[in-house]
């Protein structure tokens, strides 16, 4: 209850300072001129113009092509250093689709996981969970390789100046889909001879397996099937060329660290819990046909 | 010749003076005149041919004249005072969400520098354990591991401000303004560890550590003077732990509590928020 409590306090005053910002902003515009980022007034002969001429269409009826180098963030136990591909098309230049594709080329444990390799303590407790300590990186789910499609909108772009020198087109690209992973985790065990007193597992092809050791690195693989959402920031330096640099989250279910989640004494698909992965992306943008359209 | 001197001006001052019936009778185009885009050498010549057109002299020099129109900056930072309220996010902490109210202020003494302070609150009073993550009970409870934490009270930093980044954004008719910027500083944190392994014994008080911060920024300008803005930044300090390590016959004495050495910190947050240009009225150097 003080819990809830004190969460709902915190969004209150949330609120209540955002929308003090907002109605004192609003107040202050009445009081100081009518010029706003949205409603940007010119007079003169521009007046009735497009807000842009010759705006340059990066997208429209164009492929890119990006071939890119991504890592997961926030992992409980693994990173995922990734190298893959991108490919779009364009039927508008704010509308688009397009597949992704990359393998992980590496995977480096989280300091949690030195940890537990250097001061995990096992008994026949929790021996489903860390049979052997020095062994538990071989245990923990790992992601080895990434696919899917995305649509692509892209509602905003414009200029960027960098250090008042260097001028370049940019745009933001939000993008949803499906993605397909490829997850490897620990296989499937049943502690013996009872939950919380396990002394060794019965795994396939092992009845017998004293002390779990054999469970511990027994591996299964599987395509986890997930949404995919977010955001890319893209800049463009040549009519060809631009760089991307992109988040994308991927939420799904698998068994992070091999381990007995629901505690009922058996390693399986229901020890997956929920993990939100977090991808950032490094990418560059080769675009097709090379030449760059203009509008009037 | 005083009263044809005291003409003279009368008559410049005449001929300035046109009306749309003359220019149009008199409209010719004006593209093949060699001395064209040198008004002191045309003002020159007219001068010596007060009585009539005379033939043009040929230009020693071609002369390229470029004029620029040049777009002001929608809103100038230079010399105005940033207030700027809002929420931090930790990102990186695997065993406590931790949740900040801010504050930050910053001067510019030139448009893209600024120098100010930001002040994160953390302690939001009860057990700090019961906004903890079941990553922390799986660790203990699965490996047999304690997990040394420490709750956050506040933090103040002094920090220098510098935007690289300056552009706009098209949204169908509307373009919103907006800059990135790069943050860091020095400052202090203070923090407490929470008793977790002899917490019969063990009562901890606050520790003032120094800290430092770098950061990076994105804010969209919704007026001149008011923006929205979102910034990630990396908050470290070297910070003192509980001892995982009990004496049994030395558990009262407070200098066995603490961990010998200090861990380095780095929290990596997100901030979100809303800025507020004071004076919100401000003058461009120069004129439209």
């Amino acid at each position: 209850m003080m819990m809830l409590a004190r969460q709902t306090l915190l969004r209150i005053a949330l609120l209540a300072a955002l929308a003090l910002c907002l109605i004192l902003g609003d107040g202050m515009r009445n009081g100081v001129g009518s010029a706003s980022a949205q409603d940007v007034q010119v007079s003169g002969p521009l007046a009735g113009a497009p807000a842009v001429r010759k705006l340059r269409l990066w997208r429209d009826m164009r492929l890119h092509v990006e071939p890119f180098f991504a890592f997961t963030v926030g992992d409980e136990y693994s990173r995922s250093l990734i190298v893959g591909g991108e490919a779009r098309f364009h039927f508008l230049d704010w509308l688009g689709i397009g597949g992704w594709g990359g393998y992980s080329v590496a995977q480096l444990d989280t300091n949690l996981t030195k940890e537990i390799q250097a001061k995990g303590v096992t008994t026949n407790a929790n021996r489903l969970d860390l049979p052997s300590r020095e062994n538990f990186p071989d245990q923990v789910g790992r992601l080895n390789w990434w696919s899917g499609v995305e649509l692509h909108f892209v509602p905003f772009r414009g200029k960027l100046a960098m250090f008042q020198k260097v001028f370049f087109d940019a745009d933001l690209d939000f993008f949803v889909g499906a993605a397909f992973i490829g997850v490897e985790e620990r296989a499937d065990s049943v502690g013996q001879p009872a939950v919380g007193d396990v002394s060794y597992c019965e795994i396939a092809g092992n009845p017998d397996d004293q002390g779990c050791l054999g469970s511990q690195t027994s591996r299964s693989k599987r395509t986890a099937i997930a949404p995919s959402f977010g955001v890319s920031f893209n800049a463009f330096f040549q009519d060809f060329l631009g760089i991307a640099l992109r988040w994308r989250g991927i939420p799904f279910k698998y068994n992070t660290g091999g381990t007995d989640n629901n505690n009922d004494g058996v390693i399986n698909s229901s020890d997956r819990i929920k993990q939100f992965n977090n991808m950032f992306t490094v990418g560059l943008i080769f675009v097709l046909p090379p030449k760059t359209k203009t509008t009037d | 010749m005083v009263a044809l001197w005291m003409a003279i001006p009368t008559a410049a001052e005449a001929q300035m003076e046109f009306s749309l019936d003359e220019v149009e009778e008199d409209a010719k185009p004006a593209g093949k005149s060699k001395g064209q885009g040198d008004l002191i050498e045309e003002l020159a010549a007219a001068d010596d041919t007060a009585d009539g057109p005379a033939e043009l002299t040929p230009q020693r020099e071609e002369i390229a004249e470029e004029i620029y129109a040049v777009q002001q900056i929608y809103a100038l930072r230079l010399k105005r005072l940033e207030l700027a309220p809002s929420v931090a996010f930790t990102l990186n902490d695997p065993y406590i969400k931790r949740y900040g109210l801010g504050f930050a202020m910053n001067y510019w003494f030139t448009n893209v520098l600024a120098i100010g302070v930001n002040f994160n609150w953390y302690d939001w009073g009860g057990n700090p354990l019961d906004n903890g993550t079941d990553l922390e009970f799986r660790v203990r409870n699965q490996f047999r591991l304690g997990v040394p934490l420490n709750e956050w009270q506040f933090g103040l930093w002094a920090n220098f401000t510098y935007v690289p980044f300056y552009g706009k954004f098209k949204v169908r008719k509307k373009i919103f303004q907006w800059d990135s910027y790069l943050i860091g500083g020095v400052g202090i944190m203070r923090t407490q560890p929470i008793p977790v392994f002899d917490p019969e014994i063990r009562n901890f008080g606050w520790q003032t550590d120094v800290a430092f911060n770098v950061g990076a920024g994105l804010r969209i300008f919704l007026t001149r003077y008011l923006t929205f803005f979102t910034e990630f930044r990396a908050y470290m300090w070297p910070d003192k732990f509980e001892n995982v390590q009990v004496d049994p016959g030395n558990r009262t004495d407070p200098s066995t509590w603490t961990q010998d050495g200090s861990t380095f910190v780095a929290n990596t947050s997100i901030q979100i928020g809303f800025t507020l240009f004071l004076p919100v009225k401000f003058e461009y150097r120069l004129p439209k």
